[in-house]
């Protein structure tokens, strides 16, 4: 298993973004105690709530990160 | 006899000196005189108690398209800006053959929204080379233009669709360092590239599949010329950006070049971010390295409407479910009276008043102009209606089309921003002017910089502003003549009110070919704008000279 597999979302938060829209902000939190953010910008963001089976942000609590990879594309 | 003498004023020269009373006397494009002086001139500005200092540099825009129809680049002259930097993000308009023009439309029109109508008719497209459209584009420039070329384009035309889909081959390397070297010739101020950007089918910009040979390579002829290299790194993630900042360091140490990267942004979703990466860059610094961080002066607004779903709403499940449902649905949930009260409920107790009061209504096409500039909550007051029923309505009442601003959603804590803007290795700047423009207003930084950061909050001096906006970007992009008010140097002087400076207040204007919207900003405080001499604008009028040049470099190696 990869550190990225192992990955979960440990929170999310809505943010203004470079380009007049708003993003989501994820913290991952690693197998191996290390934690980092990423930003998703609009259609990357919608994609993985919807891959994740969630309907707002801080229910993304605790879904593995593995989730973004999910290839199906995201009508927005 | 001067041509033109500024008389009266209270200089700050650009260096970082501290101010002093003198008049300016102009000749021949060229500041004469700095001192009292008692000759006539043809023209003389009273500067009584205003400030004298040299014209701002913006050296991120994306003014390329705009220029050619609009030599002013308004209205980020009248803001006092005399010298722009376009070609950033990989994008230029060349070099470029006539047959993928409208590949490289597509591509202007996702990253900056340049409406199509933009390159249809509004100028006449008569060049392939860089040197042809410096030429065009020199006709009736009102600004200074430092312009770079972009990687994009210059894979684009040694590779054709090959630049997106693969790695270039050691020949079609070397061909792209000879249509650089071509470029800089030309006056290119330097090479853009990006590691981010996407075109309108959403893959990614021909410079994205470049090898890191290939960024060498082209590094390498910046390097025998002494110009710069200007990147786009992963923003959106501090690790990458911090690796970016090492390889930027080490093509900066190995070619001596200077490296600058845009933007970086604080926000308090990720508080870290900034303080990482300034740390990474004082490192590299302190090595010798050339890698400045842009950093904008205006914080983040966001906007939004029904039309177009937005995370926005992605705090709130019902809210969140409504905007993904196709327009028509959409439509008929926001209409149910049951689904609304759920709604209204699911932003607060207060009804969306603390939530959503403070958003504003924003101008645009479809949007209610008498309602343009207003907020959220003071409409719901007058309407005795709750600021979340408000939303709803208003937006069924426009068939969704009215959009609002949310604003001060990222880089708006001063207590970060100031003293980040004063860093002596952050080069103040990714105003992204010219670009973005159906979403916000790219123009007026330097009146917030000088209005907020200088008068209200006292983060930096204004002679440390204006030095940062002014020599130190001139000595950054290598521009010989400009950035400080002494004798010799290029006549570029804004004259202004310190006690008023400022952006005006956002809003939208029709003013783009076959009326095309963006959103703008008026300037505050600022009298006159003096471009190689000749007065530009004066006292909220633009006047018709047209005294801009494409920028004298310094001297190569």
């Amino acid at each position: 298993m990869t550190s990225s597999e192992s990955a979960y979302i440990e929170a999310a938060e809505i943010s203004g973004g470079h380009d007049g829209q708003a993003e989501l902000v994820v913290t991952l939190r690693f197998a191996d105690g290390g934690r980092t953010r990423v930003v998703l910008n609009t259609e990357a963001g919608m994609r993985l709530m919807r891959n994740c089976g969630v309907d707002h942000a801080a229910a993304l609590a605790g879904h593995p990160w593995q989730k973004i990879l999910e290839e199906e594309p995201c009508s927005i | 006899m001067f041509d033109l003498i500024i008389r009266g004023g209270t200089v700050i020269d650009g260096t970082g000196k501290k101010r002093f009373r003198a008049d300016v006397g102009i000749s021949g494009g060229r500041i004469a005189e700095v001192g009292t002086i008692t000759a006539d001139a043809k023209q003389v500005i009273d500067a009584s108690g205003r400030i004298v200092a040299p014209g701002f540099i913006d050296p991120h825009t994306h003014f390329d398209v705009q220029l050619l129809w609009d030599g002013q680049a308004r209205p980020s002259l009248e803001h006092g800006i005399t010298t722009v930097v376009p070609g950033n993000c990989s994008l230029s308009l060349a070099p470029l053959k006539a047959a993928d023009r409208s590949r490289l439309v597509g591509m202007f029109q996702q990253i900056e929204e340049m409406p199509p109508a933009a390159f249809a008719g509004a100028f006449e497209w008569t060049w392939e080379s860089f040197a042809g459209y410096r030429d065009a584009l020199a006709k009736s420039l009102a600004v200074n233009v430092a312009p770079l070329v972009g990687h994009s384009v210059i894979r684009l035309w040694v590779m054709g669709d090959a630049a997106q889909q693969r790695a270039a081959t050691a020949d079609e390397i070397a061909a792209m360092q000879n249509l650089l070297r071509e470029c800089l010739d030309a006056g290119a101020v330097g090479l853009s590239t990006s590691f981010v950007d996407v075109d309108e089918h959403l893959h990614p910009v021909p410079s994205r599949y470049a090898t890191n040979e290939e960024l060498d390579a082209l590094s390498a002829v910046l390097g025998e010329y002494g110009r710069l290299l200007q990147v786009v790194p992963e923003f959106y993630a501090t690790d990458i950006t911090l690796a970016r900042v090492d390889q930027l360091a080490e093509l900066s140490l190995k070619y001596d070049i200077t490296t600058t990267f845009s933007p970086l942004f604080d926000s308090r979703a990720t508080p870290d971010n900034v303080p990482r990466v300034m740390a990474r860059v004082e490192e590299q610094f302190a090595r010798g390295a050339r890698v400045w961080p842009q950093v904008q002066t205006r914080p983040i607004d966001i906007s939004f409407s029904f039309e177009h779903p937005s995370l926005f709403f992605a705090r709130f499940p019902t809210w969140y479910r409504v905007m993904r449902l196709p327009r028509a649905e959409r439509i008929d949930a926001l209409r149910n009276p049951a689904t609304a009260e759920k709604l209204i409920n699911e932003t607060g107790a207060d009804g969306g008043k603390a939530f959503l009061g403070g958003l504003t209504v924003r101008g645009g096409e479809g949007a209610p102009k008498e309602l343009e500039g207003r907020t959220l909550g003071d409409i719901a007051n007058e309407r005795g209606a709750s600021a979340a029923r408000t939303l709803i309505d208003l937006s069924l009442e426009h068939d969704l089309k009215v959009p609002f601003l949310a604003a001060n959603l990222g880089h708006e804590a001063s207590d970060r921003i100031g003293p980040l803007l004063a860093h002596p290795n952050v080069h103040i700047g990714a105003s992204d002017g010219g670009a973005h423009i159906q979403s916000f207003s790219t123009y007026g930084d330097t009146g917030y910089l000088l209005g907020h950061y200088v008068r209200d909050t006292h983060h930096l001096t204004l002679e440390a502003a204006i030095k940062k906006i002014t020599s130190d970007t001139a000595a950054i992009w290598n521009l010989a003549d400009r950035g400080t008010i002494a004798a010799g140097m290029a006549a570029d002087v804004v004259v202004f009110d310190a006690e008023r400076i400022d952006r005006g207040r956002e809003h939208v204007v029709f003013d783009m070919p076959g009326d095309g919207m963006r959103y703008v900003r008026d300037s505050v405080g600022v009298d006159a704008v003096v471009v190689n001499g000749k007065l530009a604008h004066r006292q909220g009028e633009y006047t018709a000279e047209r005294a801009g040049e494409i920028c004298r470099l310094g001297s190569t190696r």
